[in-house]
């Protein structure tokens, strides 16, 4: 045990002096490796299969989502029909699979389009006071109603429907990204390097995108995966208090509000959507916290 | 027992990988100063960590470390609290952090006191006072409802070694217990250890890089290097007859002022001023009924081309700020500012960019200075990107007159030491061949050896260049290396100017006198 060798005497640069802590530069195209082992893994795995299972559900559906199936009534799950059949005795899989379709249509079109919204509001807001005042009050407003509220309330003026759902997602994430990117851009153009860029005549542009744009995608990144799980909790609410996807298409919502009063004969037509909502949302929460902890090693 | 406080036996700390301390004996004897010298990197504050069992997770200590009889090494966090404070307790560098802001200095003395087993509050509040009378704080009564803010740098740092000295400890662990503070300040919390040495009979392990403490503080010095002793002698010994080529070379490097030498040769006065403030004031408009700040009163300098003028005064005396509003960075409320020859008030803000094309500054964090996510040549272009100019071999040109090696132009900040990191920020500097550098105490974060080599080359490339440079330090020696005219800055009023001769040797104001004789002195060897 103290039979020790002299290990290599320490070189400067790896010094373990605590006031040497500088390392913040993590190489470039290194941040998501946290999403390939432990949790991030695990997350990553849920979120795939979900991914999958809905991009090939043309394939993997055994009946069409409309489809209704002669004499299956309200069937418990069992060999042909996996999860059962609902009450107008449509194949509960089928809907299943394509109503994930549908939720990963929402997530991939609303969450990119409040990201990129909101960051550059965020990024041009902070370009001057002015702008900074308004686009905060903006954000205090709309940040003060509950996502649902403003979900019910834009149904009622633009009617239910795939493209309400989008909309409320992005516009509660606007908020989001802009307070995000307003942060980074605060914190980085007091760094000696942005005032040694100002000083041989870079203009405010060239900061903000040379030096806060980089500084801000990782955070970002992080908040993505958060989004994703929000999103999928909130277009599963829309559709589940009926200002969502309209029936007769499927979503997971609508399938499990039709679920409520039909437990008892077929408590598949709950457990399917409940399994695919529960793995994404904890597949992009694992995610996210997998890559905020990778940040911060 | 023997009469040794601390006893260090064939301490080894490493980490995965990399030793940090390979091998160290010490003794510190009651009522002994023993200062622990070395560069970042060398282990001095591993050591100083391992008496209290406070190193990191990730290293692992072998060896033997006794503190008043008790062994550290391989000790249980029941048996380190009993020792922490009773016979160890540690100064920290930095007193801001060492203090919780949002508690009074006497709830933060009296928690430690009732940590140490003082029963009462009011035992606990009279404790607390006699500390602070202990350490030199006036008034200590009334300062036992101070919060941390409402002192001064060098009162909280009084506060931080009252705190150390509620256990009534044998050893105190001072890790570069001056470096945060002005000279002056430093001088009179140099004088209270050395006190507290003398009353109280405790030991000192100073840790430190600054050559000039140990020869004011400390009986012994212990110097590493990669985690190895190079060198053990009293104070005047090592001075004298330094026996390493290490600590020569230490001590050599340490940059020092002229003292009552004949001052060099200096440069003529050359050509029109790069830089010229006239009557400058700046002034902070104060916040929500609070009054403005005056941070500069009136400052009238020039810097001519090729010229270095020095700027020096303690933190709050506003140099960092003429610096900024030499650069526009910040506006001046009263006087003007002309960078070659053009008013800057007068310019737009596409003209003022243009017109900064012949300026560069160079900050004093090297960690800070360059963005962690450009690699290093990304780093150097910038400048040249910004104004449109071809990069070509430009980056390799600049990093070879750094005395770095081209390959580095592919490395991140975070893969170089605090020197290199400097080098690449004066590269970049001199991207479009400026006529004006601001540096804002641009080595005082390096090690002297480092700052040594820094200094050396931005003299060389001063002299090939010809940029005029306006050099902000606290640190009179530097300040006296490469200025050739040097400007005395007190609570934002010009005090002096003159060559480094005139105000170094025989300085005008009280004030410049003041900060001369606070200077730490390293014995000149014969």
């Amino acid at each position: 045990m103290t039979a020790v060798q002299d290990p290599p005497v320490a070189v400067p640069v790896a010094a373990p002096d605590v006031r040497d802590d500088v390392g913040v530069g993590v190489p470039r195209g290194r941040w998501f490796a946290a999403l390939l082992r432990g949790r991030g893994l695990v997350g990553t795995v849920f979120v795939g299969v979900v991914v999958l299972a809905g991009l090939l559900a043309p394939v993997l559906a055994p009946y069409s989502p409309l489809q209704q199936i002669p004499g299956a009534n309200l069937l418990p799950p069992d060999a042909a029909h996996w999860l059962g059949t609902d009450e107008v005795n449509r194949d509960v899989l089928s809907r299943v699979l394509y109503g994930t379709r549908v939720d990963l249509l929402v997530l991939v079109t609303a969450v990119p389009l409040g990201a990129v919204t909101g960051s550059l509001v965020g990024l041009l807001s902070s370009l001057s006071t002015a702008s900074d005042v308004v686009a905060q009050r903006v954000f205090d407003i709309l940040l003060a109603f509950p996502v649902l509220i403003l979900g019910i309330a834009l149904a009622a003026v633009a009617g239910p429907g795939l493209t309400t759902v989008i909309l409320v997602i992005a516009l509660a994430e606007i908020p989001i990204y802009g307070r995000l990117l307003r942060g980074a851009a605060l914190r980085v153009r007091e760094m000696p390097y942005v005032e040694a860029a100002t000083v041989v005549g870079a203009g405010r542009w060239w900061v903000l995108r040379r030096h806060v744009l980089p500084n801000a995608i990782e955070p970002v990144g992080v908040q993505v995966t958060v989004s994703l799980a929000v999103a999928v909790f909130v277009e599963g609410a829309m559709s589940f208090i009926g200002i969502g996807i309209r029936p007769p298409d499927p979503s997971l919502g609508s399938i499990i509000a039709d679920s409520v009063t039909a437990l008892d004969a077929n408590p598949g037509l709950a457990l399917g959507p409940l399994a695919v909502v529960t793995a994404l949302v904890l597949g992009f929460l694992l995610m996210a916290q997998a890559l905020a902890a990778g940040r911060r090693t | 027992m023997s009469a040794n406080v601390l006893t260090i036996r064939d301490l080894r700390v490493s980490f995965p990988g990399i030793a940090a301390v390979a091998g160290v004996d010490l003794a510190v004897r009651r009522g002994e100063v023993v200062a622990l010298v070395g560069e970042s990197g060398s282990g001095k504050t591993m050591i100083a960590r391992s008496v209290l069992g406070l190193l990191p997770e990730s290293a692992t200590a072998t060896g033997s470390v006794e503190l008043a009889g008790t062994e550290v090494v391989g000790a249980g966090e029941a048996e380190l609290d009993a020792l922490r404070g009773t016979r160890a307790a540690m100064v920290f560098q930095e007193p801001q952090t060492a203090l919780n802001p949002v508690r009074t200095v006497g709830w933060q003395l009296a928690e430690a006191l009732r940590a140490h087993g003082v029963r009462s509050r009011r035992a606990a509040r009279e404790r607390a006072a006699e500390l602070l009378e202990l350490v030199g704080i006036p008034e200590p009564r009334r300062r036992l409802r101070y919060y941390p803010h409402q002192l001064s740098g060098g009162q909280k740092q009084r506060v931080v070694i009252a705190l150390a000295l509620s256990g009534e400890p044998d050893l105190l662990l001072a890790d570069e217990p001056t470096t945060a503070l002005d000279v002056t300040v430093q001088a009179q919390i140099l004088a209270l250890l050395a006190d507290l040495r003398d009353r109280l009979g405790v030991a000192v392990l100073l840790v430190t890089h600054n050559m000039g403490v140990v020869a004011e503080l400390a009986d012994r010095v212990v110097v590493l290097h990669h985690g190895r002793i190079v060198e053990r002698r009293a104070v005047s010994e090592l001075f004298a007859r330094p026996a390493t080529d290490y600590t020569r070379d230490l001590l050599a490097s340490v940059p020092r002022l002229a003292e009552g030498g004949v001052p060099a040769p200096r440069r003529e006065d050359t050509g029109e001023a790069v830089l010229e403030l006239a009557e400058v004031s700046v002034v902070y408009p104060g916040k929500r009924g609070r009054p403005a700040l005056r941070a500069v009163h009136g400052v009238s300098l020039a810097v001519r081309p090729g010229e270095v003028v020095g700027l020096v005064g303690e933190s709050g005396s506003g140099k960092t700020t003429v610096g900024r509003a030499a650069v526009g960075l910040v506006p001046v409320s009263a006087g003007r500012v002309r960078l070659g020859g053009r008013d800057l008030a007068a310019l737009s803000r596409a003209e003022l960019r243009a017109a900064r094309r012949g300026l560069a500054m160079v900050h004093q964090d090297p960690a800070a200075a360059l963005d962690p996510r450009f690699t290093v040549g990304e780093s150097i272009a910038e400048p040249l990107l910004i104004h449109g100019a071809a990069v070509g071999t430009r980056v390799a040109d600049l990093l070879t007159a750094v005395r770095l090696p081209e390959a580095y132009a592919d490395r991140r900040p975070g893969e170089l030491s605090g020197g290199q990191r400097q080098r690449v920020a004066l590269a970049r500097a001199l991207a479009l061949a400026p006529r004006l550098v601001i540096a804002d105490e641009p080595t005082s974060a390096l090690d002297v050896s480092v700052q040594a080599d820094v200094l050396d080359l931005f003299d060389e490339l001063r002299r090939e260049l010809g940029f005029g440079c306006l050099f902000i330090s606290h640190d009179l020696g530097v300040v006296d290396r490469v200025a050739d005219r040097v400007a005395v800055l007190r609570d934002g009023e010009l005090l002096e100017l003159g060559s480094p001769g005139e105000v170094f040797t025989a300085p005008r104001h009280d004030y410049t006198r003041a900060l001369l004789e606070a200077v730490p002195r390293v014995p000149v060897r014969a």
